[in-house]
């Protein structure tokens, strides 16, 4: 799909501990990778909260990448299990509503693994970029007004 | 005497049904209001409406989603009639049961339910407006056609906040726009049931489980919308050993009932001791919620349009 002009848009939610420290190594490693992504730093990929990824999708994102500690590196101990299990879930709802699965993608990378975080970024661009744009996205202007009172 | 009027759009008749609820209390009500309109109770039609004056009726209640062209237009004309329209129900409220359509295209729909050559025409000879309406391309609460100025939430509205919402009416004690009549707090803090083992590992459905009497419905294995749902029917569910399923919609803290019920199920759901070597067992737990949509988006999927696809590129076009 390379050279038909689509770059997807990511946004990061990378947990402080593990997987931005991976990101950080890989920059100042000089490793090269895409530069698609929007990393945003959270204290525990535990604190990634469904709305947060559903939020990245509306503003635009192609894809979501949540980055946390490798299984018994969390830094608070069962944040990155937590949240597996609700990206887990998420996905599958995801799936019901038209959004492919794999564009939100949670990957383990520890503070040592810049090359794993630039292998990471590597692929899931390639992924997205086969993908294509997020349909619903390019859908979004025909949406009805926000309806319900929920105050 | 205060003038209300009672409407249903695309609903299940349920909405109507539920002021019986009131018990002897109706009376009283019916006692004190006139009704000027009310397609399931008196013999009124759009023509009595559209003779009114403007503002000639004092308080409307609308049931139902909007799922036709005519449902849009009969809330437009209610609405430039009344003084308070009341979004009754989960239906007008969130979108309801009957929104989950929107899962698919009017289309799709049209194919699913009447097959592929299925083609709404006016009988052949028979004047116009006997042709079918139009289908809306989705379902719509009522607030995505109108505005409105209160809600009283629920599948069908539970009888203490109908009388609620009469009460003030003829108090004239009604509070500001937007007042949703239900409380702020979530049903669980109102259900009975004892919350403490706080693990789940399994997920039943209802009919697969006689549930202990006193535990909370949640910690038994079953989706109890209790934690993100909006108060005001005295958990009357879980007291009959039946889940919430969020017909009151989301507490205003929740947000996206769907979301904050994945956020709630992921930090109970256990298989074992927590750890890579849970992951399989843990995903086969959540593998058992069926129908996850369907059951976390039961009445609230059109009011969610962040989380839902939508299907055909044209909004509701207004009335004339
Ligand atoms: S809110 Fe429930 S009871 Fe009322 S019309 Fe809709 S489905 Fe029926
Ligand atoms: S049964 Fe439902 S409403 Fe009651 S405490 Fe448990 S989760 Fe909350």
């Amino acid at each position: 799909m390379r050279g038909n002009g689509f770059e997807p848009k990511i946004v990061a939610f990378l947990c402080r501990w593990c997987a931005g420290a991976g990101a950080d190594l890989a920059g100042t490693s000089r490793l090269s990778y895409p530069p698609n992504a929007v990393p945003i730093r959270v204290n525990c990929s535990g604190r990634v909260e469904p709305a947060w990824v559903v939020e990245a999708f509306r503003s635009g994102a192609d894809g979501v990448l949540i980055g946390g500690c490798h299984p018994g590196d969390c830094h608070y101990v069962v944040g990155n299990y937590k949240t597996r299990r609700r990206i887990y879930l998420l996905q599958k709802v995801l799936a019901e509503v038209g959004v492919e699965p794999e564009r939100v993608r949670l990957e383990w990378v520890s503070a040592t693994e810049g090359a794993r975080f630039a292998r990471v970024m590597r692929e899931f661009v390639e992924e997205l970029r086969a993908l294509g744009p997020l349909a619903m996205n390019q859908e979004e202007k025909a949406l009805p007004p926000q309806g319900g009172v929920h105050a | 005497m205060p003038k209300v009027a009672v409407y249903w759009t695309g609903g299940c008749g349920g909405c109507d049904v539920s002021f019986l609820e009131l018990g002897p209390k109706l009376l009283d009500v019916l006692s004190q209001v006139e009704v000027v309109f009310w397609p399931a109770l008196v013999d009124t039609k759009r023509q009595d409406l559209e003779a009114l004056p403007g503002k000639a009726i004092d308080l409307a209640l609308i049931n139902g989603t909007l799922r036709t062209q005519e449902n849009v237009e009969m809330v437009e004309v209610l609405r430039s009639k009344s003084r308070y329209v009341v979004a009754f129900g989960a239906c007008a409220h969130l979108g309801g049961v009957p929104g989950l359509a929107n899962l698919k295209s009017r289309e799709e729909l049209l194919v699913e339910v009447f097959g592929g050559g299925f083609r709404p025409t006016p009988p052949p000879g028979g004047p116009s407006e006997h042709a079918l309406p139009e289908l809306l391309p989705q379902t719509l609460p009522l607030a995505g056609a109108i505005p409105v100025d209160y809600v009283v939430p629920g599948c069908p509205p539970p009888p203490a906040l109908i009388a609620d919402l009469f009460e003030r009416a003829l108090a004239g004690d009604l509070p500001p726009a937007g007042h949703v009549f239900g409380k702020d707090k979530a049903v669980c803090e109102e259900c009975p049931r004892k919350k403490e083992d706080r693990k789940l590992d399994k997920i039943v459905r209802p009919h697969e489980l006689q549930p202990d009497g006193e535990r909370c419905l949640l910690d038994q294995g079953m989706i109890c919308m209790g934690p993100v749902t909006r108060g005001g029917c005295e958990a009357a569910c879980p007291k009959a050993a039946m889940p919430c399923t969020g017909c009151l919609g989301p507490t205003p803290k929740a947000g996206d009932p769907v979301l904050a019920m994945i956020s709630a199920l992921a930090s109970l759901v256990r298989a074992g001791e927590e750890g890579e070597a849970a992951f399989s067992a843990e995903d086969k737990v959540l593998d058992s919620l069926a129908d996850p949509l369907g059951t976390l988006a039961k009445y609230s999927l059109p009011s969610f349009p962040r989380l839902a696809r939508s299907c055909v590129p044209t909004p509701v076009r207004r009335g004339p």
